[in-house]
């Protein structure tokens, strides 16, 4: 199984269940939680099931590409059913066959793993899902988003795009991944993971752990945020702000990572990052209930029943 | 009873957390035990079952129906309800119409708290049938379960555990209707998601008492117990396989047994080059990690295997094996990437990181609690006769494995890692045995540390942390006890009681406070005080703990608490005589005394050639012996015998009498008696 193999089985499956397939969102990011699909989307009222891969930032996982296990960037696949349908647990298990899971033969267990995001106000119960001992999935129903509580639930399953395929090809080592297959007159080449990402990791992990500027970091952050209350206190615009937010968020991380935030100043940081994402996740509630004819079209082509 | 039934509820979730199995289930088993009891005037077992996706409960010879009750219902006074001839007045056949009987069958009685005969009618309630009360009493008792970490789902507000997927609910062979966020009861429920692979269609369940036999023909052993015990037998025979036996955690197994609904344990091994690492390290990281245990020989040495569960009867292709064998490599291979890493620097050069280390934000760094720790534990060391540069040694170490790797990853591992990094770097015994314990007792019934070093080390710790806190006002309130100070306070009590240590709580209370210096906020006199009665509850929690009678406790607690030995010595003496009726006289008579002495300003000596009744002059004679020095069960011999005495002197002798010199002098006898007893127990707390 390559990785871009297991990506496309996993995207058919949830688009012929009814998914919209987002792509990516531009800007770096610590989960696909924070791409504007999910947490938007989310909010409010209107039924909305989305799926899409998010390449997932963690400085402080970073290995410079020697640890076959972590990542600096892992690849996330990151569904959201909204509301939550009743049999969603049967859905996931659905789409594990689509992967190539013969679960006769395999053990399955759904275990509590509760997820809170601080920086996005958000917090819902759930599992990890745990396949012949391996954290595989994610898998949670939102209760709160932007610090205002979901109505309806969404379920939020999430795929660890470079763990699954591991599993599934029994490969010990990340960098020995093959993402797929490269054709020329000249024959056919696999690509392995390491071709495409090692040289990546080593060199964002140097950044995160050494050569970060700290002092411009901080005046960044600050920035970012003086940015993203004038978007969004001036002129009502929410997504913008919460760019600015995702930025705050980035940043931060790199800071973590350099090993520059106190335990002290952490909560007071989070704080930062969490009041502005939660006031964007509040304009975009009363901006949906003041607006509602901007949202005919996505209502009208909502989930099929 | 003649038509008794069972009844059986399961409610079917998606995976309910483990943690809170149990809780709910006994919570659901009283509140319908009650129930049964309240309204069918039954006291009945509730069978309990739980496995992941399921809570279940049954119970076995409930009535078929409610038994009928008289009710007596009384009207309008006899005058209004029958007229001069002793017909019916229309307000009398209002009153039968109104309970939809006859005339001829109101009565007429003159009912308590009535001053004149009224009608009275009494009619049969006939009871209501048992499934009705049930379909009634059964969504309320659910929907008012108390569940900790409540979870709405879908579009509905209704809020449980884990989202409800079916309800099955017999009464006999009848199901209970009633529905609960529109999920109705009904007569079917799910097997294990493998058996449904191959049958789609729900498990009929046909009566409540088949229920476990038909869950188990689809793949779920829905009691717990005996999951447990299914596992534990497994774990054993494996075991042996591979020539050696489990570590046991205890814990772990009721984990086990509580996350899968087909208990099967899979043996695994993993490359012997992990064995390098400590065995505590590996025994953590398997069971936290991957829910698995180790296995070791007969002398302890741990064996390349580990052993784990399954939800599902078998591994027919291997993949359960290999895929636990797969992840606990990648997780050894962090853990020994974490060993090697920290052992490149010894251990005790990151002390100057310990400086970057936030202790408490007032309190300050890490490395300013080790130097506080250092001075006290130097000190108590010195006290306890044993070398004060030893401890001044092991504090400075103690703290450094919180910087390590291995510890970042596995907090649990704290001083654990410490002690094993001084022990490779070849530290003294005692010096990493010490670091290794000083985070013990961890709760109340495990282990205090083992060695004297490691003792010390451990209340200077906790009292520095204790002492810290309630110096910046953040002592506990109520329930609320965020930083785990009664713990902590708990543990420091027990390690001076329990090793029998001469220390006096308040004295090293105040060094630690000293240690403190100007970090406080609150003025000392303040802390102590807060200090004094946080200890003085610790100790009396301790003594509880120790299975002292309440009696023995409050009285000799109130006799004075920061000697332990002391105190322990007069519970052990006291206890022997919890039992005594002449305890109980004696406890009278020294609330008398008590009573006596509260307006009396301490006065002169005992002049005994004062006293004129032979009952008094008795006591006095008693004093001499009562205060020599002796041990404690001779002093309480010569207390109990006492009680005579005391009763007669009571009876006999009016103490508050006229004469003042006479007054005095028994004020000031009884004055020495009361200092008697206090020197062993508040005897007026004797209850």
């Amino acid at each position: 199984m390559h990785i871009q193999e297991l990506i496309f089985r996993l995207q058919r499956f949830w688009a012929d269940r009814g998914c919209l397939i987002g792509q990516p969102y531009d800007l770096e990011k610590g989960a696909g939680t924070m791409n504007p699909l999910t947490f938007f989307g989310a909010l409010g009222a209107r039924p909305w099931n989305v799926a899409y891969v998010e390449p997932s930032r963690r400085p402080a996982d970073g290995r410079y590409g020697e640890n076959p296990f972590r990542l600096y960037k892992h690849l996330q696949m990151q569904v959201i059913l909204k509301p939550s349908p009743a049999k969603v647990q049967d859905l996931y298990i659905q789409s594990l066959e689509a992967m190539g899971v013969d679960l006769r033969k395999h053990d399955l267990r759904f275990e509590e793993d509760n997820w809170e995001a601080p920086t996005l106000g958000a917090w819902g119960v759930g599992w990890q899902v745990m396949l012949d001992g391996m954290e595989i999935s994610q898998f949670t129903y939102f209760q709160q988003v932007g610090g205002m509580d979901c109505r309806p639930v969404s379920a939020e399953i999430t795929y660890g795009i470079e763990r699954i395929c591991m599993f599934l090809t029994g490969i010990d080592n990340i960098y020995d991944l093959v993402w797929g297959e490269v054709k020329t007159d000249q024959g056919v080449f696999p690509v392995s993971y390491r071709t495409v990402r090692q040289r990546e990791e080593f060199e964002l992990s140097a950044y995160s752990f050494e050569h970060a500027d700290l002092d411009l970091h901080w005046k960044m952050f600050e920035a970012f945020e003086r940015e993203g209350w004038r978007l969004l206190n001036d002129l009502g615009h929410f997504l913008s702000a919460y760019e600015q937010a995702l930025k705050m968020s980035h940043t931060f991380n790199v800071l973590g990572a350099r090993g520059a935030v106190s335990t002290t100043e952490r909560p007071g940081l989070i704080k930062r990052i969490r009041d502005l994402t939660c006031a964007c996740a509040r304009a975009c509630v009363a901006h949906e209930e003041q607006e509602p004819a901007t949202l005919e079209a996505a209502k009208g082509e909502g989930v099929p029943a | 009873m003649s038509d008794t039934r069972s009844l059986l509820l399961e409610i079917h979730c998606e995976e309910i957390p483990a943690r809170f199995l149990a809780p709910l289930c006994t919570e659901f088993a009283d509140g319908v035990q009650a129930f049964i009891r309240d309204t069918l005037k039954a006291d009945l077992a509730v069978e309990r079952f739980y496995s992941p996706r399921k809570l279940a409960w049954r119970i076995q010879g409930l009535p078929a129906a409610q038994a009928d009750q008289a009710e007596t219902q009384v009207g309008p006074p006899r005058r209004m309800c029958v007229d001069g001839q002793d017909q019916p007045t229309q307000t009398g056949l209002k009153f039968a119409e109104k309970w939809g009987v006859g005339f001829d069958q109101v009565r007429f009685e003159q009912p308590a708290g009535k001053k004149e005969p009224c009608a009275v009618v009494t009619l049969t309630r006939t009871g209501r049938p048992t499934v009705d009360l049930l379909a009634e009493a059964l969504p309320r008792l659910i929907a008012s379960l108390h569940v900790p970490k409540a979870m709405r789902w879908g579009a509905s507000e209704f809020q449980f555990v884990r989202p409800i997927r079916n309800l099955l609910c017999l009464f006999g062979a009848e199901v209970v209707p009633f529905q609960l966020d529109g999920v109705p009861t009904g007569a079917t429920t799910w097997g294990h998601r493998l058996f449904h692979m191959d049958h789609p269609e729900p498990v009929p369940v046909s009566r409540p008492e088949a229920y476990e036999a038909e869950l188990e023909r689809a793949g779920i052993v829905v009691a717990c117990p005996e999951r447990r015990a299914r596992l534990e037998r497994q774990l054993t025979t494996l075991a042996a396989a591979a020539q050696g036996r489990v570590v046991a955690d205890e814990h772990l197994l009721d984990t086990l047994a509580e996350i899968v609904e087909c208990p099967t344990i899979v043996a695994g091994q993993f490359p012997e080059s992990f064995l390098t690492l400590p065995k505590e390290v590996l025994v953590t990281s398997l069971a936290e990690h991957q829910k698995a245990f180790c296995v070791e020989d007969a002398a302890g040495a741990l064996l390349p295997a580990f052993l784990t569960a399954a939800n599902r009867p078998d591994d027919p292709e291997g993949f359960v094996k290999s895929g636990n064998e797969w992840v606990l490599r990648a997780r050894l291979y962090d853990a020994r990437f974490f060993f090697e890493e920290d052992r490149k620097q010894p251990l005790r050069e990151r002390m100057d990181k310990l400086r970057h280390l936030t202790f408490h934000r007032e309190l300050g760094s890490y490395f300013d609690k080790t130097q506080r720790i250092a001075a006290l534990c130097e000190a108590m060391a010195s006290a306890l006769g044993l070398d004060g540069t030893d401890g001044r040694l092991v504090a400075q170490a103690c703290k450094c494995d919180l910087v390590t790797l291995m510890v970042g990853e596995f907090p649990e591992l704290q001083g654990v890692m410490g002690g094993e990094y001084l022990k490779r770097e070849q530290a003294h015994e005692k010096v990493w045995r010490a670091v290794k314990e000083h985070y013990q007792p961890v709760s109340a019934d495990s282990p205090i540390p083992a060695s004297d070093l490691g003792g010390i080390l451990a209340i200077a710790d906790k009292l520095d942390t204790v002492a810290g806190c309630f110096a910046i006002g953040q002592a506990p309130t109520g329930s609320k006890d965020p930083l785990a100070l009664r713990r902590a306070g708990q543990g420091i009590i027990r390690i001076l009681f329990e090793r029998d240590w001469n220390l006096n709580p308040m004295r090293i209370a105040a060094l630690a406070l000293d240690g403190i210096g100007a970090m406080a906020t609150r003025p000392a006199a303040e802390t102590m005080e807060a200090l004094e009665a946080f200890f003085r509850d610790r100790v009396a929690h301790q003594l509880e703990q120790a299975g002292y009678p309440g009696p023995v406790r409050r009285a000799a607690l109130a006799a004075g608490w920061t000697d332990l030995v002391d105190l322990k010595a007069r519970c052990e003496a006291l206890s022997a005589f919890a039992d005594d009726p002449r305890f109980q006289s004696l406890a009278q008579s020294a609330k008398r005394i008590g009573n006596i002495l509260k307006d009396e300003a301490p006065g002169a000596q005992l002049d005994p050639g004062l006293l004129q009744e032979p009952e008094e002059k008795v006591l006095a004679g008693l004093l001499g012996g009562l205060e020599a020095d002796g041990d404690q069960d001779s002093l309480l011999n010569d207390l109990a015998e006492l009680a005579g005495p005391l009763e007669a002197f009571f009876s006999a002798v009016m103490v508050k009498c006229d004469d003042p010199g006479l007054r005095a002098a028994r004020i000031a006898l009884l004055r020495r008696l009361q200092g008697a007893f206090l020197r062993v127990a508040d005897f007026s707390l004797w209850q």
